[in-house]
This record gives C-alpha cells, structure tokens and sequence, in this order.
C-alpha cells in the first residue's frame, strides 16, 4: 500500500489542488504577464490581444535601444570568471577543513564561519574606496576579485567532503598519495554533488546581482542586464513592452538554470537562505 | 545530497576529533597549500575592508582626498544617531520587518501545509512556487511597478476596495507595504521549502492520535504541526529578520535611480541610507557610522539564531 500522508483527508484533497493551483498561479502570473506583455505592440499594451497580434518588435527595440548584447556578454563574463574562481579557491580550502588534520584548523574554521554571517552591505564603502584607489572602477575586475572567495561555499564544500568515508584516505596512502593530490584525485571526482550545488548558486547569485554592479559601474558599456535593466526601464518608461521584453531577457537563463538543476540547490537555499 | 541538508538549517556544528591515532598526523603544509587562496583573498578582500569600516566610522575624511584622514572618535554616531533622517530609516526599516516577517512566515507555513498533502504534481508546485525566489529582483519590481501602475487593472481593483487609484510605488503612503508585497512574493518559496523539510520531520502517529481524538484540520495545525515546527518556525523568524533587515535592491528599483528612499523617504531602508550618505551625497563618516551599527546588529542576530538552534538540535 502506498504510504499516505499524515493529514491528507480525501475529501480535503480536491480543495488542497485548487487552493495550491491559485497559490502557483499568484506566484506565477507576473512573470506570465511580462512574457506575454514582451509580445505585445506598444498600442495593445495593457489590452488582450489575439496570438495573431504578438510580435516580437520589442525584442528589436531593445537591442536597439540600449546596448544589450554588451551587457549580456558583460553578465556572462562576471558569472564565467566568478564560477572558474570559486571553483578553483573554495573546493580545496573545504577540503582541506573537512579531510586533513593541521595545526590552526579550528581558528580557520570560526573565521569562516564568523565571515559567514557578515553581510557585504557592512563594509560596502571601504571596499568602493579600495577599488577606486585601484582604478579598478568599471571594470570586470571591480565585479569578479573580490567575489571569488566565499565563505558559505568553503563551508558548502567542507560538510560535503566530511561525508565521504575515512577508507578513501587510507586507500591513497596505501597508494602513496599526497595529500594534495588525493584532494586532486580522490577529492574532486567524488564531489560532484556538492560542486553541482556551488557552480549553481555562483550562477544564480552572480547573474542576479545588483548592489555590487550599481556601486562599482557607471561607464554603459560596463553595466551587467540588472543595471542595464534599470536604467532601460527609468528611461523608457513610455514604452513598457520594450522594459518587459528585457525583463524576459534577464530572467530567462536563470529560471532555466534553476528548473534544471533544482534538485541540486533547492535543499542547500532553504538550509541556508544565502540570498540577502 | 549536499550534507548541508543533514544538519539543521543556520546550524554549523563544529568538525569532532579525529578518533584514531594514525589521523592525528599532521598535514599542515598541504593544508596550508590548499587553503593559501582562499585566505590570501579573505585578507585582502574581507578583513582589510571589514577593518577599514570601523577605522572610517571614527574618522573624517576629506572627499577629494581619501587619504587624508583625521580621528573624531564617537562624533560621526553622535551626529548619525541625533539626524531625524536616520531615525526615519530605522523607524521605517523596523516596519518593513514587521510586515514581512509574519506575513511570509504565515504564508509559507499555509503554503507548506498544503503542498504537503499532495501526492501529484508535487514537483511541479515546488518549482513554481520558488521560481519567483530565483528571478532577479530588478526584474521582478519592474514588472510589478508596471501591475501597479495608476490606472492599472489592479490599482483600479483597489480602488474599489477603499483605495486610491495611484501609482503605489509612487504614493507615501502604499510604497512601503508595496516593497514588502514583493518582498514576500519573492520569499515565499524559500520558507515553504524550509517548512516542507521541517515537515518531514512530524511523527505520523501525533496525527493519527489527533484523528482518534475527533481533532479537526486546524486544530491539527495549531496544535500539532506548528509545535513540532518550532524549530524551524524560529528559523525562518530570525533568519526572515535578518534577510528583511537588509532590503535594498527593491527599494532602489523602485526610486528610479532618482532621490533614493523615494516618494519622499518613505522607503529610505538602511542599506538605502548607507548607499545614499557615501555615494550620493559624499557623508561617508555617518554612512559608516550607519554600517558598523548594521554589522553590529546582523551579527548579533546571527549569533543568537545560531545559538538557539544548537539548544534546540539538543534537546531534539
């Protein structure tokens, strides 16, 4: 018999559907009504319109209008270069926390926590003095440096690497391995999971960033799509089918992204709730 | 499964001592090797600026020459702390929380609740739920400054309702209770899902017993699951504080890039009045007055919240 939930009464079930089914579609109607307004002749706006009457006209003004492809390129490039950087900086500290015994590991370990729960907005300002003092304003550098390292995801890293059974280490000893390069060939290939896990919320996290891009860029051609976005949507207010198209720009690859890989991130965000 | 999933949500458990003699040696020098970026780039990257914040908020500094410097001790939260606009801001900080976090924390556990029951199409009620939780923040206030735009289908709605037919971003009095709508409507999702986890953990047989007892469904609610949840109730409550604390990017969305806080302060958060003071109107010792007090008081939130949930895994 398959097993019942607790509290699933049948008669109940049938208004459970209805009800969960308005919930989705409040959650949902926004977005559905930029995708379909996106579509929409600036003279239909606000109407309802036959599918006959959609167009994709807004999608040419918008990359006429502003320069949109240079901001996506520009979001792809901070989101590649982020990725690449938190792979390469916070898998092996993770591994290190979790698998190897050395002398200050506890220290290390309270400092990353500690970072953990400081929000970026406390020290905003010295970090906007530091990378003018730089000259690193309107640049990708400005967007992507200090960004690399993040604590949630050494953490992320280490709880996962805590997992995998003790013999692994005993095989590479018996196998002469360093302890590095069991991180290399041991460590990594069995990470999958948890890298998964890191990659997407780099993803998610970087693309939809918007404190940082607004405080570091003012140069155009420097703006990422939320900046960008923005800007398109003060100053093209008369024509929100043009905003609602980049809307759907924005948010398509990272709802796309999310769907896809949900399973891998969904659990992590709700222990974790990293989003500000 | 990421193990982050094994322990309770905001509760690092520190690593427990190696059990065996021969894992005692140890592997300083590799450790060190695989740890030197990520502590390289912390110093430079967290803790040279996290201490600049507190040397700043006792300092002045000349505008045109960052460099020059002088101490003033405690004056830039003296004047921070006596500034009617910053009272503002905590008055109206304060209120956004106290919108956001029972609404979500109510709507979450309903939603939860409901999801939970439901054996088809599960998935997909998840997904759909979160999905707002996802999407960019600028992308979401723009489309819903476009719905509730004067003379909008819903505004209109309103109307009827009591209302004005007004632009609710743009009017003193709804714009607030307009960024705590997104707000929620973004955060739903995410605290559903930390419910449906918490769910999970509810012994069958309380409600079973509750069923034999004649008990109905809100009685089950209130007396079964939300004391089971209690952890997790705490949890989102806290952890709801300190993410509403922090609202920014809604509220600069919606000013337009103009004056910021606007319709005439009504949404000047405290990230706004930070980003405001440094950035706009160059007063950087109350702008880092205003961040160290923000630090002080996200951490402390932080630690409690941590704190209560190591109790309450305990005694669990």
């Amino acid at each position: 018999m398959p097993h019942r939930f607790p509290g699933a009464r049948t008669p109940l079930v049938a208004l459970r559907y209805v009800v969960v089914s308005l919930v989705a579609g409040v959650l949902l109607f926004p977005l559905l009504y930029a995708l379909y307004a996106s579509f929409e002749l600036p003279k239909d706006y606000g109407k309802f319109v036959g599918l006959e009457a959609l167009t994709a006209w807004n999608y040419g003004q918008v990359v006429t209008l502003v320069p949109l492809l240079r901001w996506y390129l520009n979001t792809i490039a901070v989101t590649a270069i982020i990725m690449a950087g938190n792979f390469l900086v916070n898998t092996p500290a993770g591994f290190a926390l979790a698998r190897l015994n050395f002398k200050g590991k506890r220290a290390v370990f309270v400092l990353v926590l500690s970072i953990m729960m400081v929000p970026l907005q406390a020290y905003l300002i010295p970090l906007y003095l530091f990378v003018a003092q730089l000259g690193w304003l309107n640049t990708y550098a400005s967007l992507t440096v200090p960004f690399i390292v993040y604590c949630f995801f050494i953490f992320l890293m280490r709880q996962y690497f805590s997992t995998i059974p003790r013999e692994y280490d005993d095989a590479a000893e018996v196998d002469g391995l360093g302890k590095i390069r069991t991180f290399v060939k041991i460590g990594l290939p069995l990470s999958g999971p948890a890298l998964v896990t890191q990659m997407v919320l780099g993803f998610t996290l970087t693309w939809n960033s918007f404190l940082i891009p607004v405080t570091m860029t003012t140069d155009k051609s420097m703006f990422v799509l939320t900046v960008g976005l923005n800007t398109l949507k003060s100053q093209y207010y008369d024509f929100p089918t043009v905003t609602m198209a980049g809307v759907i720009l924005l948010s398509v690859p990272v709802i796309a992204v999310f769907v896809l890989f949900q399973r891998s991130i969904v659990p992590s965000l709700a222990s974790s709730g990293v989003k500000g | 499964m990421p193990a982050a999933t094994s322990s309770p949500p905001g509760a690092p458990t520190l690593s427990r001592r190696p059990r065996r003699a021969r894992a005692r040696r140890r592997d300083t020098t590799s450790a060190y090797v695989l740890l030197a970026p990520a502590l390289a780039l912390l110093a430079v990257w967290f803790l040279y600026p996290i201490v600049s914040s507190f040397l700043l908020s006792v300092q002045a500094v000349n505008v045109f020459h960052y460099s020059q410097r002088t101490w003033v001790g405690l004056a830039n939260f003296q004047r921070l702390l006596s500034d009617p606009v910053f009272r503002s801001t905590i008055r109206i900080t304060l209120t956004f929380v106290l919108i956001v976090v029972p609404a979500q924390t109510v709507l979450a556990l309903l939603a939860a609740v409901l999801v939970r029951g439901l054996r088809r199409l599960r998935t997909f009620y998840r997904t759909a739920l979160f999905v707002p939780y996802v999407t960019s923040t600028v992308a979401v206030t723009a489309v819903f400054m476009d719905l509730f735009t004067v003379h909008s289908a819903l505004p209109v709605f309103f109307s009827r309702l009591g209302l004005a037919d007004v632009s609710w971003f743009a009017d003193v009095h709804l714009a607030l209770p307009f960024l705590a709508m997104i707000y929620v409507w973004m955060n739903l999702g995410l605290y559903m899902v930390i419910f449906l986890s918490g769910l999970q953990t509810v012994p069958a047989e309380l409600y079973e017993a509750a069923r034999v007892d004649g008990a109905g469904a809100v009685h089950e609610l209130l007396f079964i699951t939300v004391p089971s949840l209690r952890p997790f109730v705490l949890f989102v409550v806290i952890s709801g504080m300190i993410g509403a604390f922090q609202i920014f990017d809604q509220a600069y969305v919606v000013s337009g890039g103009t004056v910021l806080g606007g319709p005439a302060g009504a949404t000047s958060t405290i990230v706004i009045f930070i980003f405001a003071q440094a950035f706009r109107y160059n007063k950087l010792g109350s702008a880092s007055a205003a961040a160290v007090l923000f630090l002080v008081v996200v951490s402390l939130a932080t630690l409690v919240m941590r704190r209560i949930f190591r109790e309450e895994t305990r005694a669990a």
